[in-house]
């Protein structure tokens, strides 16, 4: 049949469909009159012959109904009736409508934002072409990886890779640098990548104006041309198009600028060392290097190296092939110690750290979601007795159940699918809120965004959703048989326990699964706590830091940056207030610094007695001023001055000198150069890097040591007596007296510094912590729901108990223990659940078992009074029953 | 006809019924007892059964109906085959012989 044909059919089917409805009733009908007369004829009276005709013919709605069914078209007019008639009952209960389409808008959009998240952090691929043959390279040293088990790379380790490793297609090295941009305008401290001049080819990434660099800008003294990155391109010049050719000063030197980054791109966090603090991204520079520093084959590993495995060779190969070369390399190096090397897939390295909290959340946030279905099913299931008449009277009237269920779960589906625009709107806020709130920390974060996979994965959550809570009361509503209609007000159906039972599982469930978010969340705000009141070694209140970054040009020199230091220090000791001062170059909690190693004279060469040291330069009133405890012997003096003298925190003096007084010891520092240097004092262990870690070895060296103890940038600590914000202005004006032209990275206390520390885990924590306490709120909501809606049905048996004597506090205590019962249950569930759940977050964990009995406790003391206090309002209802009234209510 | 037996036979009953148009135009009644009359009684067609294929036939093309007075002056809804609906019942009538066919020897062969 041709299509025109069809669709005239459809159109007439359903335009004209009083027409055709009446010409189908006239025909069954008339059916029904030759029945009646091949009756008559047969010879039965005509009342017989009229009364078998309808028993021969059944139901005549019944088969007008199938007649319809069987038409063309069926189905859509079946849905816009369906469609239809379930907005109509939307309406007219508006309460539970904007209730339902609230919390699935809310659960929907929490789900839907988290996905987004998820999606472009971790499961899109790495925006680079081939990503799959990118792996990170990291350096093993195995005599130090008690300390550190992989190192980043070093340069001249690099150039050798470069060269001699053949399954690398090509090998890149970048670290994070910043610079001083002077000349137009105000100078300015940028940040930026310092990266071997193939990085951006390695990737794929094209600049958008202009060139990427050439090799011989690795070349010492060559690499001055600079690339920007698109945001600063815009911010600081305006986009002009003519800046690719000019030249700008960085660091008081002219730089060529050569291209200008496509604006999606940034380099990530694990691609330019782990500890890039800044993430700012203005520029790249190529190496022009090595630095003197530079120059050891064993010696500083500060790079982010990403290698491109030629195409065909497994990683397996190109390991094995790099490690030979890094043999080679140790042999060069002659310096007692082995090197290796491990092989990371980029996008493992790059996003790996964030996987395990981000599926977490993820899995929290559907959490929230199945207890918003639970509850909608247990306020659907409420309404089942009443819906069961009219589903008999419809059944009775021809519906089929089949036609029934699909009624009732358009219900469902509308409720779910506005809830699921209200979401997505909710979502898009909720990225956008992400992307601003969420530590920076988080890998790709630039890269979040609502994608057409999220408009999928919207699409089906919120007909999962509709499913789940609409199947279970669709199901029961349709149970009704027609018979049912005339037992109109029968307690059969309006008073059924099964599904009173169906809605206190619902409860348990919803119970069980809030009691593990909680125990969850509680488990993380346990961590951090704990971690906050980490004995970190030094002292968070009361103590001021300025950072500061002395430009190169005028700071080239040892003794000019030290008189800087020595002039600032003179003016804030005078200051009101200030105790003590001192300057060191890498406070605490900001980054790993210079990590090399130490051992003892003699002996320096036999592995696993050279551990990894963290070299710190200071002021020797550094340690009062950060309130570091001198435990032994003392610290800097002028009398010290030139000879080489280091103090030495308590493990390294645990560890080579035991019992023994380390006083007047002498060790082997092997930090630009070997070097054997008396201990003169020792002071207290602390948490350098961050809170959750041991304590590193830590080696303080006065300002003489060597050439590059007096840092470029550093820290000044300042304890004061007073609030330490109040005197920031104050040593704000003072640094610019000493000079104008120093940039002050960052003025902040101590304190500010703890809580930027931990920003990343109390920003997950929070979350968690969101998501299990609206779980508290919909569980709260559900059981008070199952109650009310007991207490209700029981009116007429509360009232004849209260009749026969019983005492009000019986019948509280009834509907108490009644209420009650679901949520124990879930309670003991939900304690189960969050002990095995709790070992998948053991990572996450600080100082608390992930079945922390303290925890589990207040969690299960929190939700049972909750619930208590949700059962207990419905229950004073019942106590509040009217014996007379339960009676007449009837 | 039980419920199952129309689902099973959904395509036969289609074939009665062209089959019992094929001597000329019939309301709804005369072909169910034309079917009956022709199995001898072996499928009764009900009117839940009968109708709703009628009106799929109809739609389909391959019957066209009018309404017309009955032997006894009552009012009825006609049906006859339209010349697709003929077609019809010559593809289903030798599809028909085909499978009988292949079913009976089938049956022999075991």
């Amino acid at each position: 049949m041709n299509f025109f044909k069809r669709l005239d059919i459809l159109v007439r089917n359903l335009w004209r469909r009083g027409q055709t409805d009446c010409d189908l009733d006239a025909e069954v009908h008339a059916h029904l009159e030759l029945l009646a007369d091949e009756k008559i004829r047969q010879g039965a009276a005509p009342e017989e012959a009229r009364r078998a005709a309808r028993i021969e013919l059944g139901s005549i709605e019944q088969v007008k109904e199938e007649v319809r069914e069987a038409r063309s078209g069926a189905w859509l007019e079946q849905l816009c009736e369906d469609v239809r008639y379930s907005a109509r009952q939307l309406h007219r209960n508006p309460g539970f409508s904007a209730v339902a389409i609230l919390t699935l808008a809310l659960g929907i959009g929490a789900n839907t934002a988290i996905f987004s998240v998820v999606n472009s952090v971790l499961l899109r691929p790495l925006a680079y072409p081939h990503a799959e043959r990118l792996y990170l390279v990291r350096e093993i040293v195995p005599q130090w990886s008690k300390f550190s088990p992989f190192l980043l790379a070093n340069l001249p380790d690099f150039q050798i890779w470069r060269k001699q490793v053949h399954s690398f297609e090509d090998v890149a090295i970048a670290e994070s640098t910043s610079a001083i941009l002077s000349g137009a305008g105000e100078p300015e401290r940028i940040h930026g990548v310092r990266a071997s001049a193939n990085l951006l080819d390695l990737l794929g990434v094209r600049p958008v104006l202009g060139r990427t660099f050439v090799p011989e800008e690795d070349e010492p003294g060559r690499g001055t041309a600079v690339i920007l990155t698109d945001d600063f391109w815009r911010s600081r010049f305006n986009a002009d198009s003519g800046l690719v050719g000019r030249t700008i000063y960085l660091d008081g030197a002219p730089h060529l600028v050569v291209g200008i980054l496509p604006g999606s791109f940034r380099l990530p966090a694990a691609l330019q060392g782990l500890d890039s603090l800044h993430h700012r991204q203005d520029f790249v520079q190529p190496l022009n290097g090595p630095e003197d520093y530079e120059r050891d084959l064993i010696g500083e590993f500060d790079f982010g190296a990403v290698a491109r495995l030629r195409p065909g060779v497994s990683p397996e190969a190109a390991l094995a092939e790099l490690n030979t070369v890094q043999a080679q390399i140790a042999q060069r190096a002659r310096q007692g110690l082995d090197l290796r090397a491990k092989l990371l897939p980029a996008e493992e390295g790059i996003v790996g750290p964030a996987r395990h909290g981000l599926v977490f959340l993820l899995g929290a946030v559907s959490a929230v979601l199945l207890i918003v279905c639970a509850n909608l099913a247990g306020l659907l299931l409420a309404r089942v007795p009443g819906r069961m008449r009219q589903a008999a009277v419809r059944r009775a009237l021809g519906a089929t159940r089949l036609r029934l269920v699909r009624q009732l779960l358009t219900e469902s589906f509308l409720l779910s699918l506005s809830g699921g625009v209200l979401g997505l709107w909710i979502a898009s806020l909720g990225v956008k809120w992400f992307v601003l709130v969420a530590p920076l920390s988080l890998p790709r974060l630039d890269e979040v965004h609502m994608d057409a996979s999220v408009l999928v994965f919207a699409f089906l959550v919120t007909g999962i959703t509709g499913a789940l809570f609409g199947v279970l009361p669709a199901w029961r509503i349709t149970r009704a048989q027609p018979i049912d209609a005339l037992k109109s007000a029968s307690a059969a159906i309006t008073h059924s326990p099964r599904i009173r039972h169906a809605r206190e599982t619902l409860v348990g469930f919803e119970v069980a699964l809030t009691t593990m978010l909680l125990i969850l969340a509680g488990l993380l705000t346990a961590s951090l706590g704990r971690i906050l009141r980490v004995d970190a070694g030094f002292a968070v209140e009361n103590i001021l830091a300025a950072e500061v970054d002395l430009p190169p040009q005028t700071y080239s020199s040892l003794p000019d940056r030290l008189r800087f230091y020595d002039r600032v220090l003179e003016g804030v000791r005078v200051l009101p207030g200030v105790r003590d001062a001192g300057w060191v170059s890498l406070m605490p909690l900001s980054g790993q610094g210079s990590v090399t190693g130490i051992g003892l004279p003699g002996r320096q060469r036999v592995p696993d007695e050279n551990p990894a040291a963290n070299y710190r330069p200071v002021s020797s009133g550094y340690f009062r001023a950060m309130g570091i405890p001198l435990l032994q012997g003392r610290v800097f003096t002028e009398a010290d001055r030139g000879r080489k003298v280091v103090v030495i925190s308590k493990s390294i003096a645990d560890r080579f000198w035991a019992g023994r007084d380390p006083i007047g010891q002498i060790c082997v520092t092997q930090w630009a150069g070997d070097v054997e240097s008396k201990v003169i004092g020792v002071v207290g262990d602390i948490r350098t890097v961050r809170l959750e870690d041991t304590p590193l070895l830590m080696v303080y060296v006065p300002h003489w040591f060597n050439e590059i103890s007096v840092p470029a940038s550093a820290s000044i600590i300042i304890r004061t007596s007073m609030d330490p914000a109040a005197s920031a202005a104050s040593i704000h004006g003072l640094i610019h007296r000493v000079d104008p032209e120093v940039p002050i990275v960052a003025l902040r206390p101590m304190t500010q510094i703890v809580s930027e520390s931990v920003a990343p885990r109390r920003f997950q924590m929070l979350l968690v912590l969101t998501f299990a306490l609206s779980s508290l709120f919909l569980a709260s909501l559900g059981i008070f729901g199952v109650i009310a809606y007991s207490v209700e049905q029981r009116r007429h048996e509360l009232g004849i108990r209260l009749a026969l004597g019983a005492q009000l506090q019986d019948l509280r205590r009834m509907v108490l223990r009644q209420g009650m019962s679901p949520v124990l249950v879930g309670v003991a569930a939900g304690i189960v659940g969050a002990t095995l759940a709790g070992r998948l977050i053991r990572s996450l964990l600080f100082g608390v078992s992930s079945y922390d009995p303290l925890t589990i406790a207040g969690v299960a003391l929190l939700v049972v009074a909750v619930s208590c206090a949700a059962c207990y309002l419905p229950a004073r209802r019942a106590a509040g029953v009217d014996p007379l009234i339960a009676f007449r209510y009837e | 006809m039980g419920d199952k037996q129309t689902e099973l036979l959904q395509g036969t009953l289609d074939m009665l019924i062209l089959k019992s148009l094929g001597l000329g135009p019939l309301h709804g009644l005369g072909i169910s007892r034309r079917i009956e009359q022709v199995t001898r009684g072996t499928f009764q067609v009900r009117p839940g059964s009968l109708f709703p294929a009628l009106h799929r036939m109809e739609e389909q093309g391959w019957l066209s109906s009018h309404w017309g007075e009955s032997e006894n002056n009552r009012r009825a809804k006609y049906y006859q085959l339209t010349k697709t609906g003929r077609r019809q019942l010559d593809t289903e009538t030798e599809r028909w012989g085909r499978i009988s066919l292949a079913i009976a020897r089938a049956l022999q062969a075991s």
